[in-house]
């Protein structure tokens, strides 16, 4: 490996950095650097020559098309947006205006607790609200004498409530003088939960996802990946992307790569239980290695490099802290780097298992608060690079504690701003072998690791987000290598070209370019209608989650082509084509502003009429599939009904011998209560024969307050329970409801994503549990049981215990898996009983969104449920 | 109220600057051109009090914009240049500076060399830290165009010299050159950093005029100072000069073994590691073995057929003499559970036997001793070489047959 005979110059110095100063707009252009001796060689004959750092010739890439051309149909299913700062901040004109002078977001901390109240009445005052509901009188007349002393009239209450609303923001609130007084008497005991510490979880929560908006770092590295055919000249390739509502779903989809890509066949679907945060891979030996990650577990796919092999998966882990990185190496087949937010890293070998390289919570140069670490691959296969926020440091695998160096350090000596902080590093290795880029929220640097702490090559990138993505396209000898950077919530792409590393010195080449974000295309739209248009609006400016690039070399032109991922699971494409190559075209769009709907995307003629044809075509086909899909939830979105021939078919209900006695029973019984409208929970449970009636579920050990609640209530002494826990003591509730958020808060995405694999691992190197982790056979028989640990209210088994695993039918009876799929409260003891009844032919339970074609990809074993999709229909609303 | 125009105007000029940066971005050089004219009018209200003012930005942008522009010429690019050095005083010498730069990559030596001379002798109150970095790099540069002109001239003298003139006036000029490039050398190289262009000139400069001592010292002081980048190219130069002046084995030797210390991967550890082969010291050929061993861990060098002929050689010589067979097994235990993946595995032997026959050769050697006759490596290969009848891959496959028992020590 060839090192350059001599630098650019720069200064070095040591300590914290020194420059001020924070995102400047311009601070990219205009600056050469430094220079050096171009050729000094040749020296002799006539002046030296100089070469820049900054600013040389580089290739000029010309967009193809006006805007980004989706590659894929958009995925089935309507798409949830992860809020957004209006769903978080508080936006009240007078605070506003209060504020004006002053930085800093307001959360609206009382919409969210009152959204709490209103979607969850039940679990905010049910029992209080059973108890009291002779106290409270909801008419309008005036309330007589003995009624009088006990009784409190609600509507004026409501009356009071409604005039706060209309001066809500004004400081003088005093007035409502019943209010405070009805809200001062009931504040400690009308809740159900205890309001401080509900108040207290759901700050938390609020905190959590405003950090989140404000940056999210665990899409570091991008859900997106290309791998290209095995068989040189061939036009094929292969994305890897997650999909679906819960993006849990991982696809491998053929694309052909013609005029625009195009996918090609049924992509082979895997589906995962937690959402997929990033997706990495590299070929070794042919064969190209994909790593998955998403909170809780990281998995590994081997990919054969011959076109339409099939995906293999080859294992999984499972981390207590959530990851946040896994690389694969490029170096070694079946190795790959995982770091947890813990602060430890792992080599992680399939043969081998995990071996533990560092654990160190604190980060490495200075003090940052920022759990995030990141571990890349470096030039030695046995040297990994470990990064957090303050810097990068390389150890060495088999002696992690002695041998390591300081790769990159924020500070002096790398020339950074303060406030700096690493983003996203990356081993640069098919570029050059030693070459590694670090981006930070201002700079890019590249770092050469035989020349540690000094960046060969710095450049401020302007971006307006930190960019979170990287793809490297390594140039042959003489040609430039090309990086591309990418943010997330921006959707800002940026084209960067660099040449030397062996020969001759690092330079940055031609001018950064960028291209176009997903977005852009709006304007190239024809004109949509309004809700249309909002919905697109919507769709197209979801933040980025990953980026692909390629390059396509044919007779006569070179195009790159670029995939970019949004978090909708949306894949779109740009083509550039390079100029050396490429036929003169009309670039006199260069200076034309365009107006939204008159765009050379649809109207004027580009340089080839095809190109221009079917990415019309391709967008026409995308919106057409998209509004399609869109109109479906509203329909049903209704309340969803159980009509009784859904439930019974006709032959149930009639019966090849005519009904037996029990059976008629029953039916007249249904008939009865239909005919009267009553409540099903006039029907008499006794005057059925025993074993119809469920069993009632021991109470094992600690059983939560909701399940003791609810087992009360079946067996009738509701009353009495309510007098058992009323002398509950308060504290005692308090640790429950706190042990009860902690199980939610780690029962949350870590669902076994084992279960989709055929060999799975558990490490216990952090404390995992083994108890929920069933081999996946367990289900194979009954692939549509939803089964009841993936529902956030449901409690964990107890460490130590057997599985519980309830029979079929009870876990369908559950409130849960009841809930789950959209049965009203009131209906679910009908269905209960329903069902109890007829527990010898179960019912067909409701079709499950997925369509057939999608099943029939998945391997037999990977067919199983999860929970995940189904639980998470709803809109999340802050901390539920 | 003037508060409010103040909160306006700023709007405006964000909203400018951003079509500027907009159309910049997407290489529409003439529309960022008509854009920043309409900026220009931000200088006049220049409140801002942010690290990067409106006249850094026009400096900053117009440079860009007139490097990329079709229609701009040398000319204009010194007007714009020499108004920006007059907007601001912070910024004069970096404006300089790379006014220079940009003189220099167009070849325009001598009025780089004008410039740098004004902005030597430009003083402005107190110089902040960054300033004096700024003038010292301006003086460093200008030594280093005293240098070139130093050179031209030696040339243009030994050209004559061999015609037995010689010009007094010249080679007046070129002492002259010298003495004003060595002082402004020597000063930026005391600085911590990289210096490597200003550091060859001044030892070339040293070297002419025999100061074999000082360019010793100044070597010395850039490879081993701790306060220094570890610059391998200051270890290289170290080690050239030694050559140069033809120092003992031992003290190349000694250059090189800090070289390997600190980048075990750099082209000069074949050289190493054929000086130490030739030693006769057991302990030197012993380090040789950890060199080329060391060298071959690193990905850059997987298909460098001179390193794995280095290693095959050593390997076959200790497995002739069957001495020291503990020191490849010392070197194997740490690589023995990755190197088979990493450089034997089969894909590998398909893919060199069909690039590059002499790589395999040497490969499959190394393996078959590594790891036995077995390894699919060396069966591979020795298999296609009998096939295609090469000669000496029927040797090889006696060879390393004949010592499979050297593989069992080794693995044992």
């Amino acid at each position: 490996m060839e090192f350059p005979a001599a630098l650019f110059p720069s200064y070095f110095g040591a300590g914290p950095p020194r420059e001020e100063g924070g995102p400047a707009l311009a601070a990219g252009w205009g600056e050469r650097g430094q220079v050096l001796e171009g050729s000094p060689g040749r020296r002799q004959q006539a002046q030296p020559a100089f070469v820049p750092r900054r600013g040389g010739t580089g290739e000029t890439w010309d967009p193809a098309e006006a805007a980004a051309v989706p590659v894929l149909p958009p995925s089935a299913g309507r798409w949830i947006p992860s809020p957004a700062l209006q769903d978080i901040l508080y936006r009240n004109n007078v605070c506003r205006k209060l504020r004006a002078g002053r930085s800093g977001a307001t959360l609206d901390f009382a919409k969210q607790l009152g959204h709490f109240f209103v979607d969850h009445p039940e679990d905010a005052f049910g029992s209080m609200g059973r108890l009291l509901h002779k106290n409270f009188y909801l008419g309008n007349s005036k309330l007589k004498r003995p009624a009088r002393s006990s009784t409190i009239r609600m509507t004026a209450l409501m009356k009071d409530i409604d005039r706060l609303e209309a001066r809500r923001g004004c400081h003088r609130q005093h007035l409502a003088s019943r209010l405070r007084w009805f809200s001062h008497l009931c504040r400690d005991w009308l809740f159900e939960v205890p309001l401080g510490l509900l108040a207290d979880c759901l700050h938390e929560e609020l905190l959590l996802q405003w950090s989140d908006l404000l940056f999210d770092d665990s899409l570091t590295g991008g859900a997106l990946a290309w791998l290209p055919s095995g068989d040189a000249g061939s036009r094929m390739g292969r994305l890897v992307h997650p999909g679906g509502q819960a993006m849990n779903h991982l696809f491998f989809q053929d694309v052909v790569l013609e005029e625009l890509p195009h996918g090609r066949g049924c992509p082979a679907q895997f589906e995962l239980s937690g959402r997929i945060r990033q997706v990495a891979a590299a070929r070794v030996d042919g064969e190209d290695f994909v790593g998955v990650r998403s909170d809780y577990h990281c998995g590994v796919w081997r990919v054969p490099g011959r076109t339409g092999s099939a995906p293999a998966p080859l294992q999984v882990i499972r981390t207590d802290v959530p990851a946040s990185c896994l690389t694969v190496s490029p170096h070694l087949p079946g190795e790959l780097a995982v770091c947890t937010e813990s602060g430890t890293v792992y080599l992680w070998s399939v043969e081998t298992g995990l071996q533990q390289l560092r654990h160190d919570p604190q980060t490495m140069f200075f003090r940052d608060h920022s759990p995030w670490r990141w571990s890349d691959f470096t030039a030695h296969p046995r040297v990994l690079s470990c990064a957090d926020r303050t810097g990068l440091q390389c150890l060495d695998a088999r002696a992690p504690k002695k041998c390591h160096f300081d790769l990159f350090k924020v500070g002096e000596e790398a020339g950074c701003q303060q406030g700096e902080r690493v983003v996203l590093p990356m081993y640069l290795g098919r570029a050059h072998p030693s070459q590694y880029l670090v981006t930070t929220q201002f700079s890019v640097y590249v770092l050469d690791e035989r020349l540690p702490l000094v960046p060969v090559l710095k450049w401020p990138h302007m971006m307006k987000a930190p960019p979170l993505f990287a793809h490297l396209m390594p140039g042959d000898p003489g040609r430039t290598h090309k990086v591309l950077l990418g943010a997330s919530r921006t959707q800002e792409l940026l084209l960067l070209q660099y040449r030397g590393g062996s020969q001759s010195a690092c330079q940055l080449a031609g001018a950064p370019q960028k291209l176009h974000s997903i977005t852009g295309c709006l304007q190239h739209l024809p004109t949509q209608l309004p809700h249309h248009h909002h919905l697109l609006q919507q769709r197209l400016g979801a933040p980025a989650a990953g980026l692909a690039a390629t390059l396509q070399k044919d007779r006569t032109c070179e195009t790159m082509l670029v995939f970019q991922l949004s978090e909708a699971g949306d894949v779109f494409c740009q083509r550039l084509t390079h100029e050396a190559a490429r036929p003169p075209a009309p670039t006199s769009r260069d200076e034309a502003t365009t107006a939204p709907g008159s765009s050379p995307l649809f109207e004027e003629p580009a340089s080839s009429p095809l190109g221009l044809g079917t990415a019309v075509l391709r967008y026409h086909r995308w919106l057409k599939v998209l509004f399609r899909g869109c109109r479906k939830p509203s329909q049903r979105s209704l309340p969803p009904s159980l009509s009784q021939r859904r439930l019974f078919t006709r032959k149930d209900l009639e019966g090849p011998t005519g009904p037996t006695a029990l059976q008629r029973q029953v039916q007249q019984w249904l008939r009865q209560v239909m005919r009267e409208g009553g409540h099903i929970q006039h029907w008499e449970p006794l005057a059925l024969q025993p074993p119809a009636l469920p069993q009632l579920p021991e109470p094992e050990g600690a059983l939560d307050l909701l399940s003791t609640r609810l087992t009360a209530a079946w067996s009738g002494d509701w009353e009495q329970w309510w007098e058992d826990r009323t002398s509950f003591s308060v504290a005692q509730r308090q640790r429950a409801l706190r042990e009860r958020r902690r199980r939610q808060k780690r029962a949350r995405g870590r669902r076994s994503l084992s279960a989709s694999f055929t060999s799975s691992l558990t490490y216990q190197s952090e404390l995992s549990e083994l108890s929920d982790a069933g081999p996946p056979q367990l289900y194979r028989g009954h692939p549509h049981v939803l089964s009841q640990e993936g529902s956030p209210a449901a409690s964990s088994p107890l460490p130590g215990s057997p599985p519980a695993s309830p029979a079929p039918d009870e876990a369908l009876l559950s409130s849960q898996s009841l809930r789950c799929r959209g049965i009203p409260k009131e209906r679910r003891k009908t269905l209960r009983d329903y069902l109890s009844v007829w527990a010898e032919a179960p019912p067909e339970p409701p079709e499950l969104p997925g369509s057939q074609a999608s099943q029939l990809c998945i391997p037999s074993s990977q067919s199983q449920l999860s929970s995940a999709s189904q639980t998470r229909r709803k809109r999340p609303r802050m901390g539920f | 109220s003037s508060h409010e125009h103040r909160l306006n105007f700023k709007k405006s000029k964000e909203a400018c600057l951003s079509y500027i940066q907009d159309a910049m971005l997407q290489k529409q050089w003439k529309r960022a051109a008509e854009f920043l004219t309409c900026y220009v009018e931000s200088l006049e209200k220049d409140y801002s009090r942010e690290p990067i003012g409106p006249s850094e930005m026009i400096w900053r942008i117009g440079t860009e914009i007139l490097c990329h522009h079709s229609h701009s010429s040398m000319k204009e690019f010194n007007c714009f240049m020499e108004q920006m050095k007059t907007l601001g005083v912070k910024r004069y010498l970096k404006v300089c500076l790379e006014h220079v730069f940009h003189l220099l990559c167009n070849g325009q030596i001598d009025e780089a060399y004008q410039n740098l001379s004004l902005a030597e002798s430009w003083r402005y109150g107190e110089q902040t830290a960054i300033q004096d970095k700024e003038m010292k790099l301006i003086q460093a540069y200008r030594g280093l165009l005293d240098y070139y002109s130093w050179s031209k001239q030696k040339n243009i003298l030994l050209e004559h010299g061999l015609d037995g003139f010689a010009d007094l006036s010249v080679e007046q000029e070129m002492h002259s050159c010298f003495r004003k490039a060595a002082v402004n050398l020597k000063e930026i190289i005391k600085i911590p950093g990289v210096w490597d262009l200003f550091v060859k000139c001044y030892v070339d400069l040293l070297e002419f005029y025999g100061d074999h001592n000082e360019a010793c010292q100044v070597l010395n002081e850039y490879a081993y100072n701790s306060k220094f980048p570890a610059n391998p190219n200051a270890h290289v130069y170290l080690y050239q000069f030694l050559k140069r002046q033809g120092e003992s084995k031992k003290s190349l030797i000694s250059a090189l073994k800090i070289l390997h210390d600190i980048v075990p991967s750099h082209e000069l550890m074949i050289d190493f590691n054929t000086m130490l082969q030739k030693s006769k010291k057991r302990k030197k050929r012993r380090l040789g073995l950890e060199v080329i061993f060391a060298a071959l861990d690193y990905a850059g060098w997987k298909e460098n057929v001179k390193a794995w002929s280095c290693l095959a050689r050593q390997v076959k010589q200790i497995v002739i003499s069957k001495k020291h067979l503990d020191w490849i097994k010392q070197e194997w235990n740490s690589r023995k559970d990755w190197w088979p993946a990493f450089h034997f595995s089969r894909y590998l032997a398909k893919r060199n036997w069909q690039e590059n026959k002499s790589l395999s050769y040497e490969k499959a050697l190394v393996a078959g001793i590594l790891l036995g006759k077995d390894c699919k490596y060396f069966k591979y290969v020795s298999h296609q070489g009998c096939k295609a009848q090469v000669k000496r891959f029927r040797m090889l496959k006696k060879f390393v047959n004949r010592h499979n028992p050297v593989y069992l020590r080794i693995s044992g």
